[in-house]
């Protein structure tokens, strides 16, 4: 019998001692797994608070993007996904370390996602420059504004957390949460990049296929 | 020696006490705050933070009562000079914002922060360095908006700001980028305090607490963060594109150039109708706790119950467009809308059936936190059938902003959630503070609010059916209405001076009000009633074991209970999310001053923000120094450190 299902058998009849239970985990046992997904949860519902914008506004235009402004140019967007697709295995490999308390891999894990997660923010520019309307011409430039920029909190957010992660792993003291850190990071990872995917297909492919 | 199982010392051997003596002076020194004002201001305890947000929001309920009370002082003759229409505006526009996003939301979220880790047997909530930042950014929200109110650049384009009333082109000045920064402060401490709740919930249970042995409070509490979660980013981009329309020329809702009025009512009520039951469902959850209390029975239909909270918290999400019944929206969702919108009373009338059925087979005790139940019951079934009223649209576009929306919401609003609250303060006051309020004026506090509230909501009904539209600072003689508005204003003063009642009830008490003991109701059944009035820093000496849907109906004589956590540093047990099987062991932050200072850095870039985009970039930087001194803590003694060659 597990530790656990002792204990949930003992909770049913007597008193429980809990001193031999561990302090640190990971994944959906952990509170700071659950803090972090409230907070994808909260940030996703402003990403679609977005999109619904950008959809409804649409019905305002006779084509889309309006007359007079060109598609959005593909090249630094689509570098943009497929640059996270490339750092999504380095995050994978990153939160097996620090389930397995390899310190030397996350630091360098954590270094990489750092590295990263500045070129997302550096390209973040070059995609704003590729939209070629300006957030003050029109409904659309002010749509297409919102979404990218909604979404480059979630890049600015990453490189802070991943930045100043990294530094924590190296000037110490590490204490055995920090790994759990390190895993949840990767979590938000998966969703900050995830959620571009979409909405790379909305701002940048659906005008061309619908528009 | 190892620690004795209870917690009391009186009921342990004379050899074994001095040992729990020891075990609660130690767990004192580990949880309390630190002392003076620096102690107050680092505090992460989620009683002295739950009690400071509930102050708080009654202090802004208090002031929003006065801006009503000056509204009906204007309203009470025709062609009144007391008020002229600019300060007027202002004041309908502080009263619903004040209600609605500076009292109703966060008082309920502070009574869960209070309430819910006593009442599922755990030492704090699951982030409280969080939990402490997301009180001050509230605090700073709302003094921001006083402040500016005094300075006479309080928002005046109504609690729901429609455009293009509030876009460029007519809200000139600052007033309205009041209201909208007003919003994001109170909305990221509305996120910050649903996510605390949900983790805490899911998490932090006793041991055999599993899902279907939960509290019906907790459970209303649950399902209302899980409303805050997907509902206020819906307002807190709204008025983000409404403070950006406003100051860098963007054009979300500007028809010229392709934006669209509409656009706003749309994200507005799907956050704003959810929110109506995010101020209600808390209130279900004090109802169910209190019936429980005072018939002393067990709630009937406990598995209905939970599913008509959760239906409710899904529906809620589905009514919004019957805010806009008057705009140009095809009629097949007008059709769809006006379903759904009567479809929403099934689930409330399924919980009302079962607390008549409990109240029914037991012999309830007339207390004041039962009185105000009764109340409760009366005042919402009214509002709730003037809501089934206006869920039709032709009936609807016949009273579309007259006084019989005020009613029907105030009816709604006051009825569903102020008299619970208020139920809620009587019985849980002693919990708070070891203090029992005085019955007599508690009595005289409910009959006041009862005919104050029917006084002055019911004409407005038949004001409303006479044609007189809301928000307007006078009207003329001939109009007819002089006597019903007289007749409301009375109204007003009554439940102002049952307000005042209440308070002197509160202030005699904290002086030399009868002392609480443990349980001065004798009948509770939640945790929050097995440790003493007010709990101590850590809450419950030994956390409980539950064996049973009302823990202290159910108690042995000598409950089981958890031993093994740490005593000397703070210590949360970590639970399976179904059955709240015990899973591991959590350090949980010491008192710190990084989140408020924090805070105050957030306040300065969101204020600034009115001013000038680039205090987005300013302020990142602001707010990124305390951010990080929080998350760089030293390990204290005791605490595992990592060194380099751990693999």
């Amino acid at each position: 019998m597990s530790e656990r299902e002792s204990l949930r058998v003992a909770g049913e009849t007597g008193s429980i001692d809990v001193s031999g239970l561990p302090s640190t985990v990971f994944g959906h046992r952990a509170l700071t797994w659950w803090g972090t997904l409230g907070y994808m949860a909260a940030e996703g519902t402003t990403l679609i608070v977005c999109a619904v914008a950008y959809l409804y506004l649409q019905r305002n235009f006779a084509t889309w993007p309006p007359r007079g402004t060109p598609l959005p140019s593909l090249s630094a967007a689509t570098i943009q996904v497929v640059l996270m697709t490339a750092s999504i295995p380095v995050m994978i490999w990153t939160a097996r370390a620090s389930r397995r308390f390899d310190l030397g891999r996350i630091r360098l894990g954590m270094v990489l996602s750092s590295v990263f997660a500045l070129a997302f923010c550096v390209l973040r520019w070059f995609e704003l420059q590729s939209l070629h309307t300006r957030w003050d011409t029109n409904a659309y430039g002010s749509a297409v504004w919102a979404i990218l920029f909604a979404h480059a909190t979630l890049l600015v957010v990453q490189f802070f957390e991943g930045a100043t992660l990294a530094a924590m792993l190296f000037l110490g003291p590490v204490e055995p949460k920090h790994f759990a850190d390190v895993d949840d990071s990767c979590l938000y990872w998966y969703f900050m990049t995830g959620a571009w995917f979409v909405l790379y297909l909305l701002v940048f492919i659906s005008p061309r296929v619908w528009g | 020696m190892s620690a004795p199982v209870t917690a009391d010392p009186d009921l342990v051997p004379p050899a074994e006490r001095e040992g729990v003596r020891e075990l609660h002076r130690q767990l004192d020194r580990v949880w309390r705050d630190g002392p003076g004002l620096r102690g107050w201001l680092m505090s992460v305890d989620h009683k002295s933070l739950g009690k400071r947000y509930v102050i708080t929001a009654f202090v802004f309920f208090l002031l929003g009562g006065l801006e009503a009370a000056m509204m009906r002082a204007q309203l009470s003759r025709p062609e009144n000079g007391l008020i002229g229409p600019d300060l007027y505006n202002q004041l309908f526009t502080m009263h619903g914002t004040t209600m609605m996003f500076l009292f109703a939301v966060p008082v309920m979220s502070a009574m869960g922060l209070y309430l819910v880790p006593l009442m599922i047997g755990s030492r704090d909530v699951a982030f409280p360095r969080l939990n402490a930042y997301g009180y001050y950014v509230y605090l700073i929200g709302g003094l921001f908006l006083y402040v500016s109110f005094f300075l006479n650049v309080g928002p005046d384009a109504g609690w729901f700001a429609y455009t293009p009333l509030s876009g460029p082109a007519f809200g000139v000045g600052k007033r309205v980028d009041v209201w909208a920064q007003t919003i994001t402060f109170t909305e990221i401490a509305g996120l910050i305090s649903a996510v605390e709740l949900i983790t805490t919930i899911f998490k932090q249970r006793a041991p055999g607490m599993s899902l279907n042995r939960m509290p019906l409070f907790v459970w209303s509490i649950l399902v209302m963060a899980f409303m805050i979660l997907f509902a206020m980013p819906w307002v807190a981009v709204d008025s983000q594109f409404l403070a950006m329309d406003r100051l860098i020329g963007t054009h979300f809702f500007n028809q010229a150039e392709g934006g669209d009025a509409l656009l706003w009512q749309h994200i507005f009520w799907f956050f704003g109708h959810p929110e109506v039951y995010i101020i209600f469902i808390p209130a279900l959850g004090y109802v169910s706790t209190v019936i429980a209390t005072f018939t002393r029975r067990e709630i009937f239909g406990y598995p209905a119950m939970i599913l008509s909270l959760v239906a409710t918290g899904f529906l809620g999400f589905g009514l919004w467009v019957h805010h806009m019944f008057a705009t140009n929206i095809p009629q097949m969702g007008e059709s769809f809308f006006t379903a759904a919108s009567a479809m929403i009373a099934i689930p409330t009338g399924v919980q009302f059936f079962c607390w008549i059925a409990t109240i029914w087979g037991g012999r309830p005790r007339f207390a004041t936190p039962f009185l105000f139940i009764l109340g409760f019951f009366a005042v919402f079934i009214i509002g709730g059938l003037s809501g089934v009223m206006i869920a039709s649209v032709p009936f609807d576009l016949q009273v579309h902003d007259t006084f019989f929306i005020v009613a029907h919401l105030h009816y709604v609003l006051l009825g569903g959630a102020v008299f619970p609250l208020f139920s809620a303060f009587y019985y849980w006051f002693p919990k708070f503070t070891g203090r029992v309020l005085s019955e007599r004026l508690g009595r005289w506090n409910f009959a006041l609010f009862f005919i104050g509230v029917n006084l002055t909501f019911f004409p407005m009904h038949l004001l409303g059916l006479h044609g007189m539209p809301r928000r307007i600072y006078t009207y003329l003689e001939g109009t007819g209405w002089g006597s019903l508005n007289l007749l409301a204003s009375i109204g007003a003063v009554t439940i102002f001076v049952s307000v005042v009642i209440f308070l002197v009830n509160v202030a005699r008490t904290l002086r030399n009000g009868e002392l609480a003991g443990d349980d001065p109701w004798g009948s509770s059944s939640t945790l929050e009633w097995a440790t003493t009035s007010p709990p101590p820093a850590y809450n419950f000496a030994h956390l409980p074991v539950v064996q049973g849907r009302y823990p202290l109906w159910s108690r042995p004589l000598d409950p089981p209970v958890v031993t093994g956590l740490r005593t000397d540093q703070r210590e949360l047990l970590i639970t399976t999310l179904l059955d709240a099987v015990p899973d591991h062991r959590h350090r949980t932050p010491d008192p710190t001053i990084w989140p408020l200072l924090a805070a105050l850095a957030t306040g300065v870039t969101f204020i600034a923000l009115i001013f000038t985009p680039w205090a987005a970039v300013i302020g990142g930087v602001l707010v990124a120094g305390p951010l990080i001194a929080w998350g760089w803590g030293k390990p204290k003694p005791g605490d595992p450190v990592v060194t380099e060659g751990i693999k």
